[in-house]
């Protein structure tokens, strides 16, 4: 019973993980692990930037199709 | 023990799918469960992608694990971002599944549910799914190139040029067709125009939210949004039963391609935050849910499949649109089938963020396996409802007349029983004014939609409900397209424009922008205007040009593909590539000629000008309506044109790819724009839940 319990939380803690990736609610975290982000030379974005610089460059090409 | 088990559930497999499509193929009399078509699709699904996907895999391919792909060795965060194969599987499905797998298996419906399920399967296995499949492995073997850059490196500069050209074709098209379906499901009905009308504050509301209160967080935005929709669609009934409030909702056809005009341009000229972007996560969530919803409608119902397996219709005299099954079924169904906007996607974000070569098969090939099987619960909602009330669903007033007494007396003699109250009941009972002339597809599936899920949940109480819950879907659907579409459009005459004059292709310079939205806008609702203003409901020229185009794109990417194959050596398995090529050249070929040159005024653009020049030559045309007539005869000749120029550009394209083969082929060598092998520093079963793991430290959960 407990393994069940177990295995079922740990299955809902990976599908909110991916949901949460697959929405793009994730995409601050993600930015933030990156080796992108953690280079010297570059100014760290915060999450209000970072949110509508991946907008922009999400919506100038083709993102959805007929 | 375990490989001969394994053989045997696939025998089986095979041959129940062999069945199940042998039933739906030669069954006739009775009407067929839509079991059978949801076994057959798949058996035949599951059979491909373990034989078929595998063999391009390993032969065609040769897909090699060890290589790191682009999301690896350019890791950034914000392009190449290392995401989990079955998150990324989603966001690849996410975006090639648009209207089009709903609304074209659904006019394709008139010919019977055979030849639709059938080209839905085998197009899909043999030819969209590869063709998702090979550009996007094209492209992640050059660090996510698009299509347009890899048409121009590995074909030519002309063939990159002729790419380039036929996306924007298929925007300018595609945009105005599902546009026109949008028109043509919120046309006389106050409820559906409210209730979309609502989701522009609501997006609006998001987008200040998400922007400034809650920044990325998207998941709460778009359950707040969710609930407000649901809201938007629970108040547009009493909307509707207000007379005053109802008579400012409803609109005909013109106001409304103005309103959706006038959006395309704020949606293309506003910052992304503001409108397109939430308007987007509205309808995610919406998108998957219903998409599952209908599966399980499918599955709990089990509907009965009313439409016959072939109808009179497939003698190219169909009410819908005119032409036989070959080529318009085919040019009809493109998404669900093979679609050429899909090698964007594929040659867009996807190929950046793929952990694996290896799991390009599941994702490229798998996507649009799903898409395709979406394409069949669309054939199966439209065929499921009685021949009858389908046509006179999508039949234009010009073909079955605008009352319902009319419309019965045409379909009955087409032999499709249909009583005239059928129609007045069946309105009455989901909510509006009528359902007849509701041309676009999207009507109709919206009411078979709203069967299966009432027959589930509320019974015949909630079919209102859930008909515009359908409605409002299905132009959320369509509006996410359009206005990303317009964004995207916009992007692409910035880019043109710049190499005319420079200060053009800045794209956040704000006359530039305005300029070059306008032209977007004004090229699409065009195209949206004379559908509202055809006499024939629009759909029956439209449709057949945005497939034409779709299938033009489809054989770019083909022969893109092809010529890739041949520069890396695969010359034994050209024919992967090479046969869905041909074939689409030569569906796109025929579906040209027949539309510019056909004696039949119904299919043919031109001889339909030369019918409404001698009707007004002989006095035929009142005076009010021969300025009317001349436009439509000029619009006629224009899609003629844009025809012309489609098959042209294919034309171009096979002559340039034609020499580009002979050189590759004479000198047996051939310069391949590939990057550099560099292997993977990640074990094969990276996750991508912990960038930082390395090998022999990653999570093992894909």
């Amino acid at each position: 019973m407990r393994k069940a319990a177990k295995r079922t939380k740990r299955f809902l803690r990976r599908f909110w993980r991916g949901l949460r990736e697959w929405c793009g609610d994730a995409a601050y975290e993600s930015y933030l692990r990156s080796p992108g982000a953690r280079c010297g030379s570059c100014r760290l974005l915060s999450r209000a930037e970072f949110y509508v610089e991946q907008l922009n460059r999400r919506y100038s090409r083709p993102n959805r199709c007929c | 023990m375990k490989r001969v088990l394994s053989i045997l559930v696939w025998l089986v497999v095979a041959v129940v799918g062999a069945g199940a499509l042998g039933a739906i193929a030669i069954h006739r009399g009775e009407p067929l469960n839509a079991m059978w078509f949801v076994i057959a699709a798949l058996c035949c699904y599951l059979v491909a992608f373990r034989l078929y996907s595998a063999f391009v895999a390993a032969k065609v391919l040769a897909l090699d694990d060890t290589r790191a792909t682009p999301a690896e060795r350019h890791d950034d965060g914000r392009d190449f971002v290392p995401t989990n194969k079955w998150v990324l599987f989603g966001h690849h499905f996410a975006a090639i599944a648009g209207p089009g797998p709903l609304v074209g298996p659904t006019l394709a419906a008139q010919f019977g549910y055979l030849p639709g399920t059938l080209w839905l399967i085998a197009g899909a296995a043999f030819g969209g799914c590869v063709q998702d499949f090979v550009i996007l492995f094209c492209s992640i073997r050059r660090d996510g190139k698009s299509l347009g850059q890899m048409a121009r490196e590995e074909v030519s500069k002309r063939g990159g040029i002729i790419a380039q050209l036929a996306v924007l074709a298929i925007i300018i098209i595609l945009l105005g067709v599902i546009a026109l379906v949008v028109v043509n499901a919120l046309r006389a009905s106050p409820w559906a125009t409210f209730t979309i009308s609502m989701t522009l504050p609501i997006a609006l509301l998001l987008g200040v939210y998400l922007r400034f209160l809650r920044p990325g967080r998207v998941v709460e935005a778009s359950v707040i949004g969710f609930a407000l929709v649901l809201f938007a669609v629970f108040a547009g009934r009493w909307v509707a039963e207000a007379p005053s409030w109802s008579h400012v909702f409803t609109l005909s056809g013109v106001p409304l391609a103005l309103a959706l005009i006038v959006y395309g341009y704020i949606a293309s000229v506003l910052p992304v935050w503001l409108l397109l972007a939430p308007r987007d996560y509205l309808i995610s969530f919406i998108k998957a849910g219903a998409i599952f919803s209908l599966a399980a409608g499918i599955l709990l119902v089990r509907p009965q499949v009313l439409m016959p397996p072939l109808t009179r219709f497939i003698d190219g005299t169909g009410p819908v649109f005119a032409g036989k099954i070959f080529p318009f079924c085919f040019i009809t169904i493109a998404c669900g089938a093979i679609s050429g906007f899909h090698s964007l996607i594929s040659s867009g974000t996807t190929p950046k963020m793929i952990l694996r070569e290896g799991q390009a098969r599941f994702i490229g090939y798998g996507a649009m396996m799903l898409e395709s099987f979406v394409g069949i619960m669309a054939m199966v909602a439209a065929c499921a409802m009685t021949p009858g009330v389908y046509f006179a669903i999508n039949s234009p007033a010009g073909i079955v007349g605008h009352t319902a007494e009319a419309a019965a007396a045409t379909i009955n003699g087409w032999g499709y029983p249909l009583d005239a109250q059928t129609m007045t009941h069946l309105a009455r009972d989901v909510g509006e004014q009528t359902l007849l002339n509701r041309t676009g597809g999207a009507p109709s599936l919206a009411v078979g939609m709203a069967q299966i899920f009432s027959s589930t949940i509320g019974g015949g109480r909630l079919l209102g409900i859930w008909y515009h819950f359908a409605i409002m879907f299905e132009a959320l659907f369509v509006l996410t397209v359009l206005d990303a579409g317009t964004r995207v459009g916009r992007f692409m005459i910035h880019e043109m424009g710049g190499r005319i004059w420079k200060p053009l292709a800045r794209t956040s310079w704000l006359p530039a922008v305005l300029l070059c939205s306008a032209v977007i806008v004004g090229a699409w609702g065009y195209f949206l205007y004379q559908g509202v203003i055809d006499p024939l409901g629009g759909i029956n020229s439209l449709w057949p040009l945005f497939g034409i185009s779709n299938q033009l794109l489809a054989a770019v990417a083909l022969v893109v593909a092809t010529t890739i194959l041949m520069k890396m050596g695969r010359l034994r398995w050209i024919w992967v590539t090479m046969i869905p090529m041909a074939a689409l050249i030569i569906i796109t070929m025929t579906a040209s000629y027949q539309k510019i040159f056909s004696p039949n005024p119904r299919i043919g653009f031109l001889s339909g000008a030369n019918e409404l020049a001698a009707e007004i030559s002989s006095g035929a045309v009142a005076a009010a309506r021969v300025a009317e007539t001349h436009r439509l005869m000029f619009n006629l000749r224009l899609d003629a044109a844009v025809t012309s120029v489609l098959a042209l550009m294919i034309l171009l394209l096979i002559i340039e790819a034609v020499v580009q083969w002979y050189g590759i082929l004479s000198r047996r060598e051939a310069l391949l724009h590939e990057s550099p092998y560099v292997r993977t520093r990640w074990a094969k079963d990276f996750s991508g839940a912990g960038r930082d793991l390395v090998v022999g430290e990653a999570i093992g959960d894909d």
